[in-house]
């Protein structure tokens, strides 16, 4: 029985359904992003198709339907009958901030104070961003995380920022000049006067034999699951990758009631760092004493936490089961399990900054481009500011102290005085640096190997685009990222190259030798997220009016 | 006896198209490309036959010269069909193309233009409303009649671009990535790369909207230009649209590919940000030629669009500049007039028939970049 505020997703699973689709090849797929982007767990609802089930509430009465691969276009006549989108927006406000996460909320907060009229937007029903996830259905929140996220959203509403929840952004123009489509399905067009870029980040996958089978998914995904609409990914859990929210999620799963049966992390125990985990103690003993009372939790909680350990393979069994391959010295073990949740590590949200042209550059720690910026978080582009993790990875403090150094300097280059305690952010900033830093030392924040990975390891989900394949463009001459993505497909669905792209980029960077830059990926392209051909001739209506 | 040496400076559908030609006729063919800015990799894979609306209105100073070359574009297609046939499949099919009218006016401009394509033999037809209906459902109610080209047709050009490529290195070309930045002709041509020289016995140049500043040396004023064009494409759909789709008036294509996915594209402007590099995409153009495809085929307004990109076009006088350059008869020329996708297998070929003096079946006098000689 599917709750209210709930996503079709979210039910879907609570009513035990994990195949939500077939791709053109027949491959199964349901959830496994949760926030909006793989577009793999696109259903028929009430006969329009391609909608994303995570992003899509319930509503009483709802026809949803598998849809097929390849949708029939609807009947001319019964389109041109049917009523028009809505009419579309100008909206000019002094200050667009895009993404209402830690970030982007605190940013709004700062600017409206000093009297900006600032204007959040958020893909998300609720905003609140990745780290504070916020209830979908009003319910009261799980724990301080969830409390300290609604009270900074009550702080951007109580200072008079305005949010727009569940509103996408598809384009970014010089200008800036940006277009997105509103929850109600409503065009959008956005000319700031300053514009804050808050868009956060996604996993990185673990890339395995059997990664695209349903029931695979991100932690995120799964958190997102329990954390806005209390549903669980599934009874067996196992959660895998690198990186301290795993660690969190499953503890989550575990007391929400999973069995969660393993987290896999792949990198060495903290025991065997004994000089990091000191500095980490003195950077901030109370976020330390935190992760070692959180160990401790899992420990109580059953939860085994096995450290350089990794996923080998997927596999579904006879009963429909998943059976996950893991490796621990050289010894495998294989799990059956209902969903396997992966996190291997983050990857910026960075196209609008990339559409732009700020001036991004390569990070090898982390694996993915950091976003060049002064300490203002002015990037490269005049008016264009930038915080949190779609800057690269960084973590929610830090994305808090950034969005209020951002929307100070924002309101002041709208000619605002601005009463902010600046310093304090700054020195809160660099703070959260240092921790982040020592952190993620005790784990593999870079992007795994691929001379290990099998050759039949599939890395584009959406084209469904093999490792050898990839490997086979790239030898046959090409040998920028463009041609591989014309020689292989990969990159070509509708997830917009956001998994293979970084591995495509790194493919040939091993083979021609070249280190990574902003041009070895994708080329930044409108539109961000996929946007309905309705919409923008709606948007073109609407600026053919005002002309 | 050694085999004639052949550089094709280009590596475009006309560069490939006359590497492989020039290898059947046995020469030893080099392949040097810059990979920058190709149109061949960036294009819509419409094979364009009839006189597009959009040059017309663009260039009508250059309509004359289109219309002279029609009968290139029939011939053009059947090379497609040749090749197809023997290097294929690239996903084509030639159900012909549809140019809508909105109205009674522009209906009459299409019987018009019609009549002089049948003239140049052409397979067209004027189809009023209901004819059209019933092999076009898919088409707004507002669509009043269509001008219908049996000879036009669709392929996936990433396919035939890969395929093609295979073809080249099959037979023995050899695959060169520089950029020739000066060309020299005496007893032998020399072209002088970023990264190599090259010698051989004669050149064709196929460098689309870099021929110019090639031949410049050579006394030939090649007025060849980049057009940085848009293109979009949606999510998959089940099959249903059968033709090439363009308007009378407007700038568009439209069509579905095999995978069922919608191309849109037909001309609209890109930003360029210089030669070498890939254009940016103006969202004038995103939403125009959507809206525009949206109100003609309302069917895929709930599709969504999930890719833009730009490319370069070459433009030259809206006729094909093929032929030996006057005074330095080594160097050939070949750079295809307007919808240079469809008419580059044959100017490529011609091109390398040129080049082992070969008598064709196409008549190229009239191609002859002879008229950009400076006199
Ligand atoms: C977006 C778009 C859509 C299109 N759609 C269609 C369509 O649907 N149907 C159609 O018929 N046509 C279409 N066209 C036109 C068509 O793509 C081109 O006319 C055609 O591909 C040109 O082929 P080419 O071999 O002459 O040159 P190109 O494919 O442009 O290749 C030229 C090559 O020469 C290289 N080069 C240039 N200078 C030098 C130098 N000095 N040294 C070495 N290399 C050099 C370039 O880097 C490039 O790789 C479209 C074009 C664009 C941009």
């Amino acid at each position: 029985m599917a709750r209210r505020g709930q996503s079709l997703a979210a039910a879907l699973a609570d009513a035990g359904h994990r195949v939500f689709r077939h791709t053109v090849k027949g491959s199964p797929r349901g959830v496994f992003c949760g926030m909006g982007i793989c577009q793999d767990c696109l259903v028929s609802v009430n006969g329009a198709p391609n909608q994303r089930a995570c992003a899509t509430m319930v509503t009483a009465g709802a026809d949803v339907r598998r849809q097929e691969p390849r949708p029939s276009l609807a009947p001319a006549a019964t389109v041109a009958a049917a009523p028009p989108v809505a009419r579309a927006d100008l909206l000019e406000p002094d200050i667009l901030i895009v993404g209402g996460g830690a970030g982007g909320l605190n940013a709004a907060a700062v600017a409206a104070r000093a009297g900006a009229r600032v204007l959040v937007l958020d893909e998300r029903k609720v905003a609140g961003g990745q780290y504070f996830k916020q209830s979908a259905a009003g319910l009261s929140a799980l724990d301080a995380q969830q409390a300290q996220g609604a009270a900074l959203l009550a702080a951007a509403r109580a200072a008079g920022a305005q949010l727009l929840e569940g509103t996408e952004v598809w384009g970014a123009f010089a200008g800036p000049e940006l277009y997105a489509v509103t929850a109600a399905g409503e065009p959008l067009i956005l000319r700031p006067r300053q514009l804050i870029v808050a868009t956060g980040a996604f996993e990185r996958p673990l890339m395995v034999p059997g990664w695209t089978l349903p029931g695979v998914m991100t932690t995120g995904a799964a958190q997102i699951l329990w954390r806005s609409y209390r549903s669980l990914p599934g009874r067996r859990i196992a959660v895998c990758g690198s990186g301290p929210l795993n660690l969190q999620v499953a503890l989550e799963l575990a007391r929400a009631g999973s069995d969660v049966r393993l987290v896999a992390e792949s990198a060495a125990s903290p025991v065997w760092h004994p000089v990091t985990a000191l500095a980490l103690l003195l950077a901030d003993p109370s976020l330390v004493s935190a992760g070692i009372g959180m160990r401790l939790r899992l420990q109580l909680a059953g939860v085994p936490v096995r450290y350089r350990t990794e996923l080998v393979s997927v596999a579904e069994g006879p009963a429909r089961e998943l059976r996950a391959t893991f490796r621990r010295s050289g010894r495998e073990e294989t799990l059956e399990l209902d969903a396997l949740c992966m996190n291997d590590g983050f990857e910026p949200q960075n196209e609008i900054l990339r559409l732009l042209g700020a001036d991004l550059s390569y990070d090898p720690v982390f694996g993915h481009l950091r976003c060049m910026r002064t300490s203002n978080m002015l990037t490269s582009v005049a008016g264009v500011y930038a915080v949190g993790d779609c800057c690269g990875l960084g973590g929610a403090p830090a994305a808090l102290a950034e969005g209020r150094i951002a929307g100070a300097a924002a309101a002041a280059a709208c000619g605002l005085t601005v009463n902010e305690d600046i310093d304090a952010a700054r020195r809160e900033l660099t703070r959260a640096r240092r921790f982040q830093a020592r952190l993620w030392a005790l784990h593999d924040p870079a992007p795994r190997a691929l001379d290990k990975l099998s050759e039949d390891t599939i890395i584009c989900r959406c084209e469904e685009v093999s490792l050898a394949v990839l490997r086979a463009g790239i030898s046959d001459g090409a040998d920028h990222i463009g041609d591989v993505k014309r020689a292989t497909r990969a990159g070509m669905g509708c997830c917009q190259g956001r998994y293979c792209g970084p591995v495509a980029a790194r493919l040939v960077s091993e083979a021609s030798g070249r280190s990574l830059i902003d041009s070895s990926f994708f080329a930044p392209r409108v539109p961000i997220k996929p946007v309905s051909v309705g919409v923008l001739l709606a948007t073109q209506e609407a600026l053919d009016v005002q002309a | 006896m050694s085999r004639p040496e052949l550089l094709v400076v280009g590596g475009g559908i006309v560069g490939l198209s006359a590497a492989i030609a020039a290898a059947q006729h046995g020469a030893a063919v080099t392949l040097i490309d810059a990979a920058i800015n190709a149109g061949t990799t960036a294009n819509a894979g419409s094979l364009h036959v009839q006189l597009q609306s959009r040059f017309l209105r663009l260039y009508p100073d250059q309509a004359h010269n289109v219309e002279a070359s029609l009968h290139l574009y029939l011939e053009a297609v059947r090379e497609w069909d040749r090749l197809e046939a023997n290097h294929g499949p690239f996903e084509m099919v030639r159900h012909g193309g549809l140019m809508l009218a909105e109205n009674a006016t522009q209906l009459k401009f299409l019987e018009a233009k019609a009549r002089r394509e049948a003239a140049r033999g052409l397979d067209v037809d004027i189809l009023e409303r209901a004819a059209l209906g019933r092999i076009a459902p898919w088409l707004g109610p507002q669509v009043f009649g269509a001008e219908l080209c049996r000879d036009e047709g669709k392929l996936n050009p990433l396919t035939a671009n890969i395929r093609l490529r295979a073809v080249a290195r099959r037979l023995g070309t050899t695959f060169v990535k520089d950029r020739i930045v000066t060309l020299t002709v005496g007893d032998n041509v020399q072209l002088r790369g970023e990264l190599g020289l090259y010698k051989a016995d004669q050149a064709i140049v196929a460098a689309a909207w870099g021929s110019g500043r090639l031949l410049g040396g050579l006394g030939l004023a090649l007025p060849s230009r980049a057009e940085p064009l848009h293109m979009n494409i949606t999510e998959p759909a089940a099959a249903s649209i059968q033709h090439l789709v363009q308007h009378a008036e407007r700038s568009i294509t439209l069509k579905q590919l095999q995978s069922g996915q919608i191309v849109i594209g037909g001309g609209w402007p890109a930003q360029s940000r210089g030669d070498d590099v890939v254009p940016a995409v103006l969202a004038d153009s995103v939403l125009g030629n959507i809206a525009l495809a949206g109100k003609l085929v309302p069917g895929i307004r709930e599709l969504r669009v999930i890719r833009t990109w730009a490319g370069m076009n070459t433009t030259v006088d809206g006729k094909t500049a093929l032929g030996r350059i006057p005074g330095a008869e080594r160097v050939i020329v070949a750079v295809p007039g307007d919808a240079g996708y469809t008419l580059g297998p044959l100017c490529g070929r011609l091109a390398s028939e040129l080049a082992a003096g070969l008598p064709g079946e196409v008549d190229t006098g009239p191609y002859s970049p002879a008229r950009f000689a400076a006199r």
